[in-house]
Formats: C-alpha cells, sequence, structure tokens
C-alpha cells in the first residue's frame, strides 16, 4: 500500500471515531447527568435513547439559519468554524494506539508522528479561544460579548499553568514527540508501580487535570457559556448547525484531552506489569492497544461528565485568583523540583 | 406577621483541607456516583416506574384520588335513567358560565328513559372554559353531573371541546366500564336543621376575603364544612377552623 493511502485512512478513521465518540459523549452527558440527579434522561430514541443525538443533529440540520440583522455577518459565520477546526485538527498528533504491522509493513496507531506534537497540541488547544471570541463579538450581543471576554482573560490565567505543567513532563522525557513520551512509559517505576507519567509527576497531573477543565470550558470552569449569569454566552445568537459545531466542538475537544491526559500521564496504551506486545499477533496487538488506549480515555470522559455535574462553578475572579495567585506557582514549583530531581540523576 | 427565618449561621475558618478544594471534590464525586450507582441498578429492574423519582407518564400514572375533578359525565342510575332534571343550578352555580342547560318535557313514550317528569334537552360544557372547580357537582340537587376521573382532553379542534350530551353520556359509560364512577356523596346536613349553618355564615363574613366574594363558594364552603370528613378545599378547612374557635 502507498503511504498516502495508509494516511488517509488514518485521517477518516480518526475524524469519523472523534466524531462517534462525541455524538456519543453528548448521550452520556445527559443519560449520565440525569441518573446522578435522580431523573431518567431521553430513553425514548433507540435502546436506552441511544439515538437520541441523531435525532439532535437531524434537528440542528433541519432547523433555520437566524442570523441576527445586527450581527457581522462574516464574522459571525466564522467563529463556529474557527472553533471546530482546531478542535477537529488537534486529533492528528495525539496516538491512539501502538502499531499494527500490515503485509510486513509497520504501521503506527497516530495520523502523524511529529516530532513537535506537543507545542502543535498547545498551540491548535489556544486557537479554539479565537472561535469563541470572534463568535461572540460577531454576534452583537452583549452576552456573547461578555462571554467572549471571559474566555480570553480565563486563557491567559490557564493556558500559562498549563503550558508549565506540560514543560515538566518534556523535561522527564525529553521529547516533544508525544509517541516517544508514550514509548517511554513502558514498565515499571521504583520497581513496583507502573513506569506512568503520572507517578512521576503527581502535582503536575493535578495542574494538568484543573486546567484542562479550564481548556474545554467545562464546568467548574464553564465561565464563557455560564448560562446562569449570561444566558449562553458566546453562541447565545447561534442556531441550528453552527450551534452544532461549537457544542461539537466541545465534545470533540474533550475527547482530546482526555486522549491527551492518557497519553502523558496514565502510559498510554501500556496496561500495567503486563507487556502486550510479547503474546499478542501483530494485528491483534494493534487491535488490542487501540481499545487499551480508549479505555483509558474512555475514563477521563467520563471524569468530565462526571464532575460537570457534581462541582458548582467558580466565580470569575476566583478563576482568576486560582490560575494567577494558586495554579501559576505551583506550577513553577512543580518545574523547579523536577528540574532540580532530573539535574541530580541525569 | 411571619417571623424572619433565622438561620444559623456558623463562622469558622476553612480548614487547610476545604481550601485545597480538590478533597472536597472528590467528596463531591463520591456522592454524586452513589446517586448514579443507585439509579443506574434502579432502571434495570423489570416492571414500570424504576427511577424512584421518575413516573414515565404514558405508561406509569400517577394513582388518581376517587374524587379527582376531570372531565365531566352525566350520571345514569341503576335502572339506566338519566337523573339530570334540566334545572339549570349546575350552571348557575358555574364560575366560568361553561355549562349551557335547556330544560324540557319528555317525549311522549320516553318517560321511562328519565328519572325526573323533566329533563335536559340540550346539556353542554365548553372545556375550554371550565376551571374544573366542581362547583357544579356541588349545585346539582340530583348528583346528576359529576366530574370523572378523565384527564387527557386535548384536542385537535376547539369544536371538540365542547362536549354536549352524547359526550357527557358517553364519558359515563366509559368510566363506568373502568369501574372508576364517583363514590356518592357522603350525606349533608339539610340546611336550618340545626344552628351550624348560621355560625357558620357570620365566621364566613367575619373571615371575608374569598369565601365573601362569590355567594355559591360560599355555599359549597357551608356543605363541605358539614362533612368534615371530607375536607377538600383548604377554604372549607379554613372557616371549618373559625367556626369551632367561636364555640
Amino acid at each position: 500500500m502507498e503511504n498516502w493511502v495508509i494516511a488517509l485512512i488514518k485521517v477518516v478513521f480518526i475524524w469519523t471515531w472523534a466524531l462517534l465518540i462525541a455524538t456519543l459523549m453528548t448521550w452520556v452527558e445527559r443519560r449520565g447527568s440525569a441518573m446522578m440527579q435522580d431523573r431518567l434522561g431521553p430513553n425514548r430514541a433507540g435502546p436506552f435513547g441511544l439515538f437520541q443525538p441523531l435525532a439532535d443533529g437531524i434537528k440542528l440540520f433541519t432547523k433555520e439559519d437566524i442570523i441576527p440583522e445586527k450581527a457581522r455577518k462574516i464574522l459571525f459565520a466564522l467563529g463556529p468554524i474557527l472553533f471546530a477546526l482546531p478542535a477537529f485538527s488537534t486529533y492528528a498528533v495525539i496516538p491512539f494506539g501502538d502499531k499494527m504491522v500490515v503485509d510486513g509493513k509497520e504501521i503506527i496507531l497516530q495520523v502523524s508522528d511529529v516530532s513537535i506534537g506537543f507545542l502543535y497540541v498547545l498551540a491548535l488547544g489556544s486557537m479554539g479561544v479565537y472561535g469563541m471570541v470572534v463568535g461572540g463579538w460577531g454576534s452583537n450581543n452583549k452576552y456573547s460579548i461578555l462571554g467572549g471576554l471571559r474566555s480570553t482573560a480565563q486563557l491567559i490565567s490557564y493556558e500559562v499553568p498549563f503550558g508549565l505543567a506540560l514543560l515538566a513532563i518534556v523535561l522527564i522525557y525529553g521529547t516533544f514527540s508525544l509517541r516517544e513520551i508514550s514509548l517511554a512509559q513502558q514498565g515499571t517505576f521504583l520497581g513496583f508501580l507502573p513506569n506512568w507519567g503520572v507517578f512521576k509527576q503527581p502535582l503536575g497531573f493535578i495542574l494538568f487535570m484543573v486546567t484542562a477543565y479550564a481548556e474545554a470550558n467545562r464546568v467548574p470552569f464553564d465561565l464563557p457559556e455560564a448560562e446562569s449569569e449570561i444566558v449562553a454566552g458566546y453562541h447565545t445568537e447561534y442556531g441550528s448547525m453552527r450551534l452544532g459545531l461549537y457544542l461539537f466542538g466541545e465534545y470533540v475537544n474533550l475527547y482530546t484531552l482526555s486522549a491527551l491526559t492518557v497519553t502523558l500521564f496514565f502510559g498510554s496504551w501500556h496496561l500495567p506489569y503486563v507487556d502486550m506486545s510479547a503474546f499478542l499477533g501483530p494485528i491483534s496487538y494493534g487491535i488490542a492497544s487501540f481499545l487499551v488506549f480508549f479505555l483509558k480515555t474512555a475514563f477521563f470522559l467520563w471524569l468530565f461528565v462526571w464532575v460537570r455535574w457534581t462541582v458548582p462553578r467558580f466565580r470569575y475572579d476566583q478563576v482568576m485568583g486560582l490560575g494567577w495567585k494558586a495554579l501559576i506557582p505551583l506550577a513553577l514549583v512543580n518545574l523547579f523540583i523536577t528540574a532540580l530531581c532530573i539535574q541530580l540523576t541525569v | 406577621m411571619l417571623k424572619p427565618i433565622q438561620k444559623p449561621v456558623v463562622k469558622r475558618e476553612y480548614t487547610f483541607g476545604e481550601r485545597i478544594y480538590l478533597w472536597e471534590i472528590l467528596k463531591g464525586l463520591k456522592l454524586t456516583w452513589k446517586h448514579f450507582t443507585f439509579n443506574v441498578r434502579a432502571s434495570f429492574r423489570p416492571g414500570p416506574h424504576t427511577v424512584p423519582t421518575c413516573w414515565q407518564y404514558p405508561e406509569d400514572r400517577r394513582p388518581i384520588a376517587p374524587i379527582f375533578r376531570g372531565a365531566h359525565y352525566l350520571v345514569l342510575d341503576d335502572e339506566g335513567r338519566e337523573l339530570c332534571v334540566g334545572c339549570g343550578m349546575c350552571a348557575r352555580a358555574c364560575p366560568a358560565k361553561c355549562i349551557t342547560v335547556k330544560r324540557g318535557k319528555p317525549a311522549e313514550g320516553e318517560e321511562g328513559k328519565y328519572a325526573g317528569k323533566t329533563m335536559c334537552t340540550e346539556f353542554e360544557i365548553d372545556m375550554l372554559r371550565c376551571i374544573f372547580c366542581g362547583f357544579c357537582e356541588e349545585a346539582c340537587p340530583k348528583g346528576a353531573i359529576k366530574l370523572g376521573p378523565e384527564y387527557e382532553l386535548a384536542e385537535y379542534d376547539m369544536d371538540s371541546c365542547i362536549y354536549n350530551k352524547e359526550k357527557l353520556l358517553a364519558n359515563f359509560h366509559k368510566a363506568k366500564a373502568e369501574g372508576k364512577l364517583k363514590p356518592p356523596k357522603k350525606p349533608v346536613p339539610v340546611a336550618g336543621g340545626d344552628k351550624k349553618p348560621a355560625a357558620k355564615k357570620a365566621a364566613g363574613a367575619a373571615k371575608g376575603k374569598a369565601a365573601a366574594k362569590a355567594a355559591p363558594k360560599k355555599a359549597a364552603a357551608a356543605k363541605a364544612g358539614g362533612a368534615k370528613a371530607k375536607g377538600a378545599k383548604p377554604e372549607a378547612k379554613a372557616e371549618t377552623k373559625a367556626e369551632e374557635k367561636k364555640e
């Protein structure tokens, strides 16, 4: 097979898979929240209401596309695209499995193993904010503008600790490539723990999780859309599939961030203490590594939902305070300790 | 005057663990997890009405009280005779003025179909206006109109919301077939038989407010007050209490 055919197959596969998971997540979110709140949730469409996302999708596609009269038409149209595009393209550098050998050809289960994959994720992650700001500004609505402003303010207060927490990981593994980081997490650490990032960077992991929730605009940091304060924030004026893009982008973001968490901190496709490649065939090993990776990711996806329906929203100034007064100093301390340890051990 | 509720406010410094916040989040996660697992297990239980707080409406229906006030029906007695005599008391009692009754004499040879000497030639209830207060039921001297158990009254056009006599009789047959006919009213002491109604009237006047506004209401309240066991209406209860105080 040509290389480009393989690349195309991988792109199509991970694209479809991410979309499928995002769709499914809307169902998980709704039914999960219902179960936590002693309700039932949507259970009419299909078995267990599983076709509900489909029905929602049809609804969003067939709804009238309304553009407010005083909106800036171009910016208004640009907003959802700017939000969804980075969300969809971030996954390109994150692995979804180890490798598969087909016809003697080794296929890496990752769309592209970029040597600066790490920076790519960070860069595209911050790009998503443009979608909110542009959409919020273009809507010409005070709530939308407030939502956009909040997203920028939130961005600068959490992106710094986010980057610093990840920097410690880079220090440990000495590479920006996410595949190499994944490969380095095989085996055990200190003789008894799995060699996972979370055991080497416990503080870094906590900082990363907290900032990841802010990055994904999820409760408790869902300030840009804070529906109890500013209606729906940046997407107040949006309807039909434009809104659908925003919502979809959010869930794809969740998937990307969960996969990133697993890649960096939870040993990617490695099972603790067990080396799957030793006793599985080349193809079945590929599938197994994909499944292990996905199960870990699924846990973090669920954690997003779980936390959302447990914790109330932070106040605006509390998020800023948390970001600047707690997370950044902690991240710097973490970075310092990590650097010290590496300097002493190497 | 109600006193403002004093909430106990305990002012204290947050402990270190609380200020860290993460431990508290974990506690919260444990709580939601408990709810989640409980409800998931409950939702897999066979049978209707699984999650304890949810009634899945068209399948699970809440039981309704025997004195529920739903769609009206016209009562037939045990011999299948219409009880309504067409007196129009219900139409007068109706605060929404949704009942139209026309009185007439039964046609030759049809006297057996009616319990009284007269009957209603026309009986219309405009369900769009009806407020389901049940005053017609209480005003009826023959117990010929009742508010039945049926509460799904949506229609596709407004004309079908005006119930005529056939519809009202059909409602009766339906309720009878389902065994949901209203239990007979408890006997009410005859007005003027003792001094109670007068005392009640005075109490009602003193109380003023809702009772003084509508005469039929007062009458209804007086009746309900007489039969204490019924006690379906809050006003009736309030008046009974007032009366007891006076005595």
